[in-house]
């Protein structure tokens, strides 16, 4: 029942902790925190010396797809629980583009006992902002809310209709329900299948502008300031994007935005001889967007960065770039890509680690997230050092069509605990 | 009498808002229609005091109910009533609200009641008549006879109109009654309180003379004296502006366990006709604490006193 984890150094983004010391769980929870390299507990029931690997809150992912429902070749929520323990990801977001799609009280209450049932990790399902994400009609947000569904969002394809869209905002800020919205004009990304730009039209692929997002934007961040609601927006590329969000703060709207982790690491020409697993919507940008993102990022002005994780089955990706499939499997390489900025040299571990701990978690008035006592024992050991080598047929997704495939990475979790309990333990863990 | 009842004259030409009625003329409104009402209760013919006059129901939207409340109230008064429901003849030919006017006009009508779906159609049509014009409803604006009928219902249901708490819930935004009946029970005293579904609920109601705009029907209904309840057309429920019907009824639709929330001797109301089962149980809306008919009763009364003021001289 009680478990002592000493000689760790602690990490806590949301008090700026860094330093050797010990947790003390008791019944799911944190009771203890406390520095120096001895075992402060040695009464607990068991005990586990850290030998000075870091020790951070379990990471929130506030963007995973899986296929449950109706997709489980590609994914399910225990192989996406399997996969995300294994990275670190102890709370996750799923999203409403399913099959039947998530916008029904019963489709939401379902996914909370499949969750329950078979995974490990702790899974929030996203209801549909419009039924059946057809961007016509709202879903309904209120009775959704009630049986649990966390945030609401329209998916990959935003609602097109502003007006709509302002409603929706509206309705869902009355009943203090958070919206997700991708900010994307369709009418110019739509047909596009990578970044727009020389490359795109050099390889002849047709090309999704910054331009989509920043009007998608601006629209989206018009309306949050109209109407009170509260408004993450999915997945920005651009640092331009997240200027337009914060002139949106400035003026008193409670916006936020979240950014990929593979977005920090890849840019266009890493599609190079059209890799489909490089094929992910919003695409990887050109080098400076990347690196201006990477600046925002070290600036504290990203809140949130997720996994994006939408894996796709090999039919979906062995097909000419133009036909396959967007997404990537990203659970496994969160925080080895966030760790990268830290091994490159511009963050600090606690500056990389705050956008998938506390950060999500407050946009989300959850409670984990954080080193405090009394907060759910959610918490990872992870040698930041530690080299590997990324191959697809070792990851744990149902689907690994992963673009860091081959690359070669540094940092792993080597044990996860959700609610006290260890849930993963790196098969180099003796 | 007070003297300033004694020396107290209706001066208005026309009906076409509450806005421009003092308290003392809505009183003196409701006083007539309070006999008219007794009068028709005991079975006593009213005086003529409409014989030898026109009065026009020109309707250029589809009403029933309303036309024939107006039409019964002018013929009780000796009127002879002209019925036009304009929908389905002129204005398809392309004759424009102003050309209608006019026409009607060169008849010498003594007065026009029209109903028109856009707001400030009435009032455009009263510059061009020489009659005395009655607003049934324009657009989304006003309907100020059901604002006095409210009032009346109220009136005689409580003994008072001044401090009661009224809350009325609906589609605040799309409701002409919303608008008149907030402005009637505000200038008579009661402290008005609406309630919507955010999408249905426009910004600024405490300038119609609301005291509190919310979304959370179930604290607003503490300690209610008067709860009406709006219809909620059918398109707004297609997600548009609500997702469902059965979420807006969660949310806002007046149960037993919701009215026991007021106050025990609360009275409940609609302007009608009901979505039952929508906003409102069916088991209250024929219970005993509705006073749904009774609106429908009063709206004939206070037609008569609105026609007799304003087109059979001095009451």
């Amino acid at each position: 029942m009680s478990l002592s984890i000493y000689n760790a150094r602690l990490l806590d983004p949301a008090t700026g902790l860094d330093e050797i010391g010990a947790i003390f769980i008791e019944r799911g929870k944190i009771r203890d925190i406390s520095k120096g390299k001895t075992d402060p507990h040695a009464d607990a029931k068991a005990s586990l010396d850290a030998g000075g690997l870091c020790l951070s809150p379990g990471l929130v992912d506030l963007r995973v797809k899986t296929g449950e429902p109706g997709f489980e070749q590609k994914e399910t929520l225990a192989t996406a629980s399997r996969s995300a323990i294994a990275g670190g990801i102890t709370s996750f977001v799923v999203m409403p583009d399913t099959r039947p799609v998530l916008d029904d009280v019963a489709l939401i209450r379902f996914i909370a006992e499949r969750a329950k049932a078979s995974a490990a990790a702790r899974i929030y399902p996203a209801g549909a902002l419009t039924t059946g994400l057809n961007g016509e009609a709202m879903a309904e947000i209120g009775l959704m809310a009630e049986a649990g569904a966390i945030a609401f969002t329209n998916g990959d394809i935003p609602v097109a209709n502003a007006s709509l869209m302002k409603r929706a905002m509206a309705y869902a800020a009355s009943l203090g329900a958070t919206i997700i919205s991708r900010p994307d004009e369709r009418a110019l990304s739509g047909s596009g299948v990578m970044n727009g730009g020389e490359l795109a039209g050099r390889m002849g692929l047709s090309g999704m502008p910054v331009e989509a997002e920043w009007i998608g934007a601006m629209r989206d961040t018009a309306l949050a300031e109209a109407t009170g609601c509260t408004l993450i927006l999915d997945q920005v590329s651009t640092s331009r994007t997240i200027a337009i969000a914060a002139g949106a703060r400035s003026r008193g709207a409670k916006v936020f935005t979240t950014a990929a982790a593979h977005s920090f690491f890849f840019n266009e020409r890493d599609v190079g001889d059209y890799l489909t697993y490089c094929k992910v919507n919003p695409p990887f940008r050109d080098e400076d967007t990347r690196q201006e993102l990477i600046a925002a990022l070290k600036r504290g002005e990203i809140d949130a960065v997720v996994s994006a994780h939408d894996p796709q089955p090999p039919e979906e990706k062995r097909l000419p770039f133009g036909e396959a499939a967007f997404g990537a499997a990203g659970l496994e390489t969160v925080l080895a890509a966030l760790l990268s900025l830290v091994h490159d040299g511009p963050l600090t571990l606690l500056e990389a680690l705050a956008p998938v701990t506390c950060r999500p978690a407050d946009m989300l008035g959850l409670p984990q997230g954080r080193l405090a006592k009394n907060t759910p024992a959610d918490v990872i050991l992870f040698d930041p050092g530690k080299p590997w080598l990324c191959e697809r047929e070792h990851l744990r997704s149902r689907s690994t069509n992963s673009p860091f495939d081959g690359r070669r990475l540094q940092g792993r979790v080597l044990r996860t605990f959700v609610a006290g309990e260890e849930v993963f333990k790196h098969e180099s863990v003796a | 009498m007070t003297r300033a009842a004694y020396h107290y004259s209706f001066d208005h030409e026309h009906l076409l808002s509450i806005e421009g009625l003092s308290p003392l003329d809505i009183t003196h409104i409701l006083d007539l229609a309070d006999k008219y009402a007794e009068a028709t209760r005991a079975g006593i013919q009213p005086d003529p005091v409409l014989k030898g006059k026109t009065v026009v129901n020109l309707f250029f939207e589809n009403s029933t109910r309303t036309m024939s409340s107006f039409e019964i109230a002018a013929r009780r008064l000796g009127a002879d009533v002209v019925s036009m429901p304009v929908a389905a003849s002129s204005v398809k030919k392309g004759e424009t609200l102003i050309d209608t006017a006019m026409t009607l006009n060169a008849m010498r009508p003594d007065a026009l009641i029209v109903r028109h779906s856009a707001s400030g159609g009435p009032k455009l049509l009263s510059r061009k008549v020489d009659c005395a014009v009655i607003n049934a409803g324009d657009g989304t604006h006003q309907h100020p006879t059901q604002g006095l009928l409210d009032a009346l219902t109220i009136r005689r249901t409580k003994g008072r109109i001044e401090g009661l708490k009224v809350v009325i819930c609906g589609d605040i935004a799309h409701s002409r009654v919303a608008r008149s009946t907030t402005q009637t029970l505000h200038l008579m005293g009661a402290e008005v309180h609406l309630c919507a579904p955010k999408t249905l609920l426009p910004s600024g109601t405490e300038t119609w003379g609301a005291a509190s705009a919310t979304t959370d029907f179930d604290k607003a209904l503490k300690g209610a004296d008067i709860v009406m309840m709006l219809r909620l057309q059918q398109e707004r429920m297609d997600g548009a502006y609500l997702p469902s019907r059965r979420e807006y009824f969660h949310f806002f639709g007046l149960t037993q366990e919701r009215l026991a929330l007021a106050n025990p001797d609360a009275t409940v109301m609609h302007p009608g006709p009901m979505n039952r089962g929508i906003e409102i149980e069916s088991a209250i809306a024929d219970g005993d604490r509705s006073v749904i008919t009774e609106q429908v009763e009063m709206g004939v009364a206070v037609r008569e006193a609105v026609l007799h003021l304003l087109a059979g001289g001095r009451a």
